[in-house]
Order: C-alpha cells, then structure tokens, then sequence
C-alpha cells in the first residue's frame, strides 16, 4: 500500500515541478482534519494535533492518541520578467512538511493532558532553472524548521482549558545566488550560506466550551528568532578574485513570527461542524535580512537588506459533514493577506495575497484505527518591481498540496 | 480486504485530481510583440566601433557577435528583422585594430615596484592582420550590420573613407565594400551609404554616429585630430552630412532610430585616473616644495595634484592639475610610480584634459546633438537619448540584482578599452534604442536580458 502511495507521488512530481510551498515562508499543514477544513479548526480538537493548534483544546479530547502526517507539497513557480517578456520557472524539490503528535492522559477524563508536538511550521524550498534572470538574486533557498514542543494543559473549570508548550526549533537555512563576476570561459562565480539554526519559544491556548454546540479558542505562538551563530559561506569565483570573496564564516538571524488565532467551531448536531479561525501573523518581525560575514573585504561587505513585512491577517473557514458514524467529508478556503509589501518582493517569498480551496476526507477503521486524507489548491499572482535589485515583473505560483495522516487512539 | 480497497482508492482519488489539474503549471500569459508601425525586414545598422562590436580595443569575432547592431538586430528579429549578417573577423577572436595590435584582455602584470596585479593586456603579439587585408564583401548577402570602427558623421558620403590608395582610409570598411580592394585607377569608390542602399534599400535602420566625430581629438589629450567642424558641406561638416543621410533615407522612405552622442569625457579612459592621485611622503612633498616653491607650487603630505604641462601657464608652462581636469589612460603608468612622472616631471599635454578643453569637447557635442534631434525630428525618425544612458551608467545603478557602473573593469559595462562598451554594455545601450522605436513607432519589442551577455572575463 505504502509502495503504491510513493510511486503515485513519484509520479505527481513528473506531472509538476515542486517547490517548498508557504504563506510568507510560514507552513501551516499542521493537521489534516484542519487541511481539509480550509486550514481552520483549532476551536474543533479533533485529535492529539490539538497539542500545536490550540494546547488549551486538548483537555476535552478523553483519550490518548498517536498522530502521524505528511503533506508533499507540489507547486510551481513562474516568474515573467516585464522588460523582455521572458518567462522563467522555479524547479525546486518536492516539499514535505510532516508533522507527529503524541498525547497522553494518566487515567480516563483527567484534568491533565501532556504530550510531544513535532512538526514543520515554517520552511521553504524553492529553486529556479538554470541562468534565469534573477539568478544574482537568488538562485536556491532551502529554510527548514523543525518545532519540537513538549506540552502540558489543563481542565481549569468543566468547560474552560488551558494549556501551554515550550517550542524548540532546529533548522537550517542554505540560500544561494551567482555572483556576476566571469571566470575565462564566461562562466558565473556562485555563492552559497548555509548553516544550522536554534531557537527558542512558546505556544499557549486557552478553549471555552460554553454550550456543546459552540466553542470558542484563543491561541498564541511567540515568535522564534532562528540564529545562524555558525554559518559558512562558500564562494566559487575566478582565481583572480578568490582573495576578494574569502571563504569563511557567517553570522545572521532570521525571525520566525508570532501566530495568533482566534478560532469558533459550531456543531449544531454531531454530523455536522463549521469553523471559523482568524489568524494575526507577526510579519514585522521580519525587517532586515542581515549577513555578518567574519571576514570583509571590497567586494564582501555586511548585507542589510530590507524586508519590511507586514503583520496581517488571514481568514480561514471549513465545514464538516459525516453522512454516518465512521465517515467525515470536508471542505474549506480561506484568504490571507500577504505580508510583503509593494517593492520588497523577492525571489525568496515571491508571495501575494492568496485565496485557497480545500478538500477533506476522514474515516475511522475502527475505535482506535484512523486515518484523514486532504487536498490543498492554491493559485497566487503577485507584480512588483524589488528596490534593491530591480527585478521587474509578475510571479505566478500554483501549488497543490495532497496530505495523509494516521492516528491511533487508546 | 475491503478497508484496504477504500484507502487505496482514496490515494488514487486524491492523486488522479492533482494530474488532471492541468492547471498545475502556470500559463505564459505574455504580451504580443508588435512592430507597429515599422517593417522591420529589411533592417541595417549604422554606426561606428559600438555598432561593428569593436571592444577590448579591437574589432574580433565575438564582439561583433555582441555589439549594438547585433543584440538590436536579434531583438527586431521578434518583430520581423531579417538575419544577422556581419562582416565577420576570424574564429580564432584575436581581434586588430588600425595599429594591427590584438584585442586586450584581463591578465597579470608587473608593475615597476614589482607588484603584480590585474591588468588589460594584449592577448596575442599581433593582431589578425589578415582579416584587415582580405575582402569579405558578398553581393549575394548583404550585411546588416554596417557598424566601422572609426566611422565618423561626415564620412558617410566619403568616397575616400573605403579607398585603399589613400592613406586616411578605413581598413574595416575596406574590407566589406562592394569595391573589393579596387586596383589603383580601376574604378570608382563607393561610400558607406552607397554600400548601404547597393542592393536594394533598408527598410529601418539604426544610425549611432558622431562619437568619432569628437573622440580622436579628446584621446589626443586635445592636441591633434581636430573635431568635425559644424558647418561645411556633406562630407566636411556635421550638420550638412546628417542631413544629407537624413533626407537620403526619407526620399526612400526609410525609417531610423538615432542616438545622441554621450559625454565621451565620463568614460572610464578618461575618468579612472584622479587628478590628485599624487600622494606624497614628508620627503618627497619637502623634496618637490625646494623644486615648484620658486613657482609658487607648494605640496602636502597625502593627496596633491599632478603636475602638468601648460603653455597658458605663466612662465614655465607648468601648473597642477586643478578638480574636474582628466588624466588620459594613455599616460606611462610605469613612469608615474617609479619615476617622478606627474610630479618632477610634469606630464604632456597629450595625456591630459584641462577645463578648457573639456569645455570645447563638450560644447560640441551638445553642438552635434542638437543637429541630430532638429533633423531626426523633422524627418519623424526615433531620438534614442543616449546620453542620458551614459549619464546614468556614470551614476551607477542597479539591473536585476547586477551592480552596474563606468568604473574601469569593475563597473560591469565598459570593455577594457575603456571607451567602447562590453557585451553587456551594448544589450543596456540597444535597450534604450528599442525603448524610442516602442515610443515613436507604437511598436512592442521586448527589451534584451542585458545578463544574458558577458561582461569581463577574469583569469
């Protein structure tokens, strides 16, 4: 069965190129119930993925639970330069943000839940073909980010629970980009930095279940500032400049932002749920991309360049229908606002606000045995011209991204 | 069993859905090229070394490759241009020019302080002489591309500037006129703009002149090779000439787009050295304040002007050098480290520029651009304003994430000549002569992708 499942992804990535897909470069295929749901429902816990979307939710979940997922994530992006009208795509790898939850309680309907989130909310690789022309921009950028987040919640009153999580992120960070210096056979220096990143955060949720028709959840995720205390930058130049672009170490930091969400769920009877969630993502974090290279020389200064995103807000809604007891149809969409502002656009994030449709499937073997199946589609247009490297013209990204889930509960 | 069936058809579902998406890969919704109101099938570009490719300070293969008229040319071919034909020197892209000294490239010298650095030399002991020596003209094709090294205005109706017998011809046109080295009294000679219109008109046509009209005489350091006089018939003056080939084209009906000359003065030939570079020790200001204190000179420690020879210049014709005034890249270099040069030993005339003869240059070309907008205005051609192009290169800027500037070698747009542009220089130039024939003829040629085409090659 596994088998079928890789070659037919295996397939998929001949039909599209892919690329690492996300909304600044924030990932937010966390569950898959939600994915089918248009990315909504920290209001509705469902399963231990309850742990990451709203901690204080877990309380009402009378069970302990295994949760594993994978969401391959095929995109393309195409990028048409407005002065020559030439058309360049991105050939990135396939992205595969997964995610794992383990949920525990010591005895039936206690007070105290606690349990282990891994997964990927952050992260992007994108890639670009060969000798496009914003090559001496960008030419590969991979930012990996793995939460781990150890978690506690708790029943404070019969229908309000609250509960919090210390997040650990390891990542990594590798960006590429030419360098327009030509060695005798015309060809192009590169430049790549990569190296490992830590960080550090929280994660807090408060649920209120009012009536067994409504709830309602307020969750917060503190921004994690990635740092690169160790990175190496590898240059490839001709001889002749090789003192001008030393090899050498490099420091940066990268912020990971804030996520706040407010979310409602409304289950007028059992077959039948609707949710609702609003998400203000901290974007202003992230300013400046700084690189603080060990060694400087004439042609390697310091980089500052300037992000200047924008905090927004994204609106995400989904309904769920279970025509019978083991069966659960989903469907959902939502729009987010794009947090980088009119001239800062980059080959990194080539971003724009976004509407998106989901679809959802879950069905129970058994009490204990299920398994949550999602589709994700997205199509995202966005012009600009950058201030820093005048790249001019319109990004088009399409992306589409299948997810998959077990969980086993006891 | 049957659990296993409905999961399995589930993955296939959910897969099939994503294949049948068609709409995975974004379309290419791109604007049609239009040539508006121009037929471009018959196109021919006029100019001088930075339409022929002449760079690196020769004209060879792959410059030709890469000049103005060809990266023009290729862009017009989206809009019905014809192929580019050029009057091509050898494979082997060794380059001459007039001196029969190869093309220059980037390579290692030694200086006389016995530093070793990066530095323009001659890539072999000897230019292609041959190609300056055997015809390439073809009546069965016609060139495209009838950009001359050296090609001034007011030779275009010259039927001197292809005759062999007489010493101020021009060996690259020579070779690709139909005269085909005409014996001493075989025949007639024809002229540039014969040549062009032998065979049938051009349909449009690039014309980029006047650079040579002013150039010899600033290279000269304003000592000889005087400037073409304004005034005077075709073939002597300026105006007469242009207007005589603008009126040639319009009795055709030949449409053109023209560009304006630069301020040749902001090129890197003249601006790479700076007028105060003379920096000085305790002992050798003291040592040079006994020498030029008679003459009222006085020297510090750090940063002075060089010393230049100056017949206005009281007395002994000597003076330093004042801001704004341009040492030439022409100047001994050697001599100027090691051996007092521009100090002890004021340098000549011939490698400098003072105000006041920066001030003719420049008043000139201001002179011969206002003939070239009044007469491209009233015969309808399109004005590419270079100058402004130049102007802003000398600023420097930014073209898709690519420094560019008029720095010598680093700047990313001048060939090491320091005068004609690079590859990447020549598709920056031939966009601004796409952006006026978009402006004036309605038409929708896209821009070349400048980083497409090479810049300096580095050892």
């Amino acid at each position: 069965m596994k088998r079928i499942y890789l070659g037919a992804l295996f397939l998929l990535h001949f039909v599209c190129n892919n690329y690492g897909f996300s909304q600044g470069f924030q990932v937010n295929f966390l569950s898959q119930r939600q994915q089918g749901m248009g990315l909504a429902g920290s209001a509705a816990p469902y399963d231990a993925s309850a742990l990451f979307c709203n901690p204080g939710s877990t309380v009402f979940l009378d069970e302990n639970n295994l949760v594993a997922g994978v969401t391959p994530v095929f995109g393309n992006v195409m990028f048409v330069d407005s002065s020559t009208q030439t058309a360049y795509r991105s050939n990135s790898p396939v992205g595969t943000p997964f995610s794992m939850y383990a949920m525990f309680q010591l005895k039936p309907a206690a007070k105290l839940k606690f349990g282990l989130s891994i997964n990927t909310p952050f992260g992007s690789t994108i890639q670009y073909e060969d000798n496009w022309i914003g090559r001496f921009a960008l030419t590969r950028l991979e930012l990996k980010a793995i939460f781990i987040q150890p978690t506690f919640a708790y029943r404070i009153a019969d229908h309000i629970g609250i509960g919090g999580g210390f997040v650990i992120s390891k990542g990594k960070v590798n960006l590429q980009k030419d360098i327009p210096v030509q060695d005798s056979s015309g060809t192009y220096g590169h430049a790549e930095l990569a190296g490992k990143a830590i960080g550090f955060g929280y994660n807090l949720g408060i649920y209120f279940n009012p009536s067994k028709q409504l709830s309602v959840g307020l969750s917060y995720r503190s921004k994690i500032n990635m740092n690169l205390p160790n990175g190496e930058a590898t240059f490839t130049v001709p001889n002749a400049l090789a003192a001008n672009f030393p090899n050498g170490g490099f420091t940066g930091s990268l912020p990971l932002p804030s996520v706040t969400t407010l979310g409602f769920a409304y289950h007028p009877c059992s077959a039948f749920t609707v949710v609702l969630d609003i998400n203000r993502v901290g974007w202003k974090a992230y300013d400046t991309l700084a690189f603080d290279y060990a060694t400087n020389t004439s042609s390697l200064s310091d980089t500052k360049s300037p992000r200047l995103y924008k905090s927004i807000f994204a609106f995400r809604s989904g309904v769920e229908i279970k025509p019978c007891k083991s069966l659960a149809l989903r469907i959902g969409g939502g729009y987010g606002f794009c947090p980088v502002p009119n001239g800062y656009v980059t080959p990194e994030t080539p971003d724009g606000n976004r509407i998106y449709g989901t679809l959802g499937i879950g069905y129970s073997f058994c009490e204990k045995f299920c398994i949550d199946a999602s589709f994700y589609y997205t199509k995202i247009t966005r012009s600009d011209t950058n201030l820093e490297t005048n790249l001019s013209g319109t990004y088009t990204t399409i992306a589409l991204a299948p997810g998959l889930s077990i969980s086993y509960k006891w | 069993m049957v659990k296993r069936n409905s999961f399995f058809k589930q993955i296939v579902f959910v897969c099939l859905f994503g294949i049948t998406l068609t709409s995975c890969k974004p379309k290419e919704n791109l604007l049609p090229n239009s040539p508006g109101e121009i037929n471009f099938q018959q196109f021919v570009a006029i100019g001088d070394g930075n339409t022929a490719g002449y760079m690196d300070d020769a004209l060879y293969q792959y410059g030709q490759q890469n000049s103005l008229g060809s990266i023009l040319q290729t862009q017009l071919q989206l809009v019905g241009a014809g192929e580019v034909y050029l009057p091509l020197m050898g494979s082997s892209n060794i380059g001459t020019n007039s001196s029969l000294l190869s093309k220059l490239i980037l390579g290692y010298k030694t200086d006389c302080l016995g530093a070793t650095g990066l530095s323009p030399v001659r890539f072999a002991q000897q230019g292609e002489v041959a190609s300056l020596t055997s015809s390439v003209y073809s009546s069965q094709n016609k060139y495209s591309n009838f950009g001359v090294p050296g090609l001034r205005m007011i030779d275009m109706v010259s039927t001197a500037f292809g005759n062999i017998n007489l010493p101020q011809h021009n060996a690259f046109f020579a070779r690709m006129s139909k005269d085909q080295f005409n014996l001493p009294g075989s025949g007639e000679y024809s002229s540039v703009q014969e040549n062009i219109f032998d065979g049938g008109y051009p349909t449009f046509c690039s014309i980029y002149l006047g650079i040579e009209d002013v150039l010899p005489y600033a290279r000269s350091g304003a000592t000889t090779n005087p400037m073409s006089p304004l005034l005077g018939l075709p073939g002597i003056g300026f105006e007469e000439s242009f207007a005589a080939l603008a009126d040639g084209f319009s009795v055709q009906n030949i449409k053109a787009v023209v560009g304006t000359i630069p301020d040749i003065t902001k090129m890197p030939y003249f601006t790479t050295i700076p007028y105060n570079g003379l920096n000085l020790d305790a002992e050798k200001a003291a040592s040079l304040n006994q020498i030029y204190g008679p003459l009222g000179f006085s020297f510090i420690v750090g940063s002075n002007p060089f010393m230049i020879e100056d017949p206005n210049a009281g007395t002994f014709g000597v003076r330093p050098m004042v801001e704004g005034e341009l040492i030439l890249l022409s100047v001994p270099l050697d001599s100027m480290k090691c051996h007092q040069y521009g100090s002890v030993y004021p340098l000549r005339d011939e490698f400098v520029l003072t105000l006041a003869e920066l001030q003719v240059i420049r008043n000139q070309t201001l002179a011969y651009n206002q003939v070239i907008r009044q007469y491209s205005n009233l015969y309808g051609f399109a004005l590419a304003e270079t100058a402004d192009f130049y102007a802003k290169l000398y600023d420097g800027f930014v073209y898709n994430g690519v420094s560019m500037s008029a720095k010598f070698v680093s700047g990313g747009a001048y060939s090491l000549d320091g005068i004609h542009l690079n590859p990447r220089g020549n598709a920056l130039l031939a966009n601004v002569f796409i952006n006026a024939i978009n402006k004036t003829y309605k038409s929708t040629i896209p821009f070349a992708n400048a980083l497409f085409y090479s810049s300096t090659y580095f050892p």
